[in-house]
């Protein structure tokens, strides 16, 4: 951890400023947007430097601000129904199964390299949107887990729900983001 | 994915992923979405140079830091 950085919110910009920039404008495709979020991402940043621990790298906390700021903005900008496909998304979980518990809706195959994955920015672009999508409860649950790192029993303190509460939860944000993703992205294979 | 499973329970699935072609590709699928939204960042010192310049947007996201910080201290 650079504590000279971490005093200095200037030093960030200078720091990392370029690639969360870069970044953003890759997802959301606007100068303006994307100058907007790094923004809000070192005020934020700035506000709570005080309870960075340093489990992660400054990069990685950065970066885990940004992510929330872009889903955020994905969430409060309309898109037209027919520029994204939710067709499905609304969706219960409970549809992908049948009562004896086989799939009712197959998973499809991927056409893509699991480790190249992040760097497929049609891919990355439809996980996004699809994140923004997602009844909110989920969406965070899903995120305070995957992005930030919270253990169980952190999100369960976050959002005030039981640990049973919290698995169901993450579950049903993966089952419906997988599914979102698929329709959405188009690199599928039967 | 999120909490250790009992052995018993742990061994079920792991039989069952063996045999079924569909659970094992929702798996794989999970993972998939979990490495990349937790390792884009990895790649993103790699993005190619943006036709944008970062330069006055630096600047101006600076002036409101210090703008910020002066709100602070008055």
């Amino acid at each position: 951890m650079d504590d000279v950085s971490l005093l200095s919110p200037e030093a960030w910009v200078d720091q990392y400023g370029d690639i969360l920039f870069r970044f953003a404008l890759q997802r959301v495709r606007d100068v303006a947007v994307a100058e907007d979020l790094v923004q809000e991402t070192f005020l934020a940043a700035m506000k709570a430097k005080d309870r960075f621990k340093g489990h992660s790298s400054e990069k990685t906390w950065l970066f885990a601000i940004l992510k929330h700021k872009i889903i955020d903005h994905f969430r409060s900008k309309k898109y037209d129904q027919s520029d994204l496909n939710i067709e499905d998304y609304a969706e219960t979980t409970d549809k992908f199964f049948s009562d004896n518990g086989k799939w009712r809706i197959l998973p499809s195959s991927w056409d893509i390299n699991p480790v190249e994955a992040y760097e497929q920015k049609e891919f990355m672009n439809a996980l996004y949107r699809c994140l923004s999508e997602m009844p909110k409860r989920h969406a965070e649950a899903f995120v305070y887990r995957e992005i930030d790192g919270l253990s169980t029993e952190e999100i369960c303190k976050v959002l005030s729900i039981t640990a049973s509460n919290c698995w169901v939860m993450l579950y049903r944000a993966r089952v419906l983001l997988r599914r979102c993703i698929e329709i959405n992205w188009t690199r599928t294979t039967v | 994915m999120d909490h250790v499973l009992p052995f018993h329970q742990k061994m079920m699935i792991r039989f069952h992923l063996q045999m079924c072609k569909y659970c094992a590709r929702f798996r794989d699928q999970l993972l998939l979405i979990r490495k990349a939204i937790r390792n884009e960042e990895d790649t993103a010192a790699e993005l190619r140079p943006s036709k944008t310049s970062f330069s006055e947007p630096r600047e101006r996201i600076k002036q409101t830091l210090r703008n910020q910080l002066k709100k602070k201290s008055d």
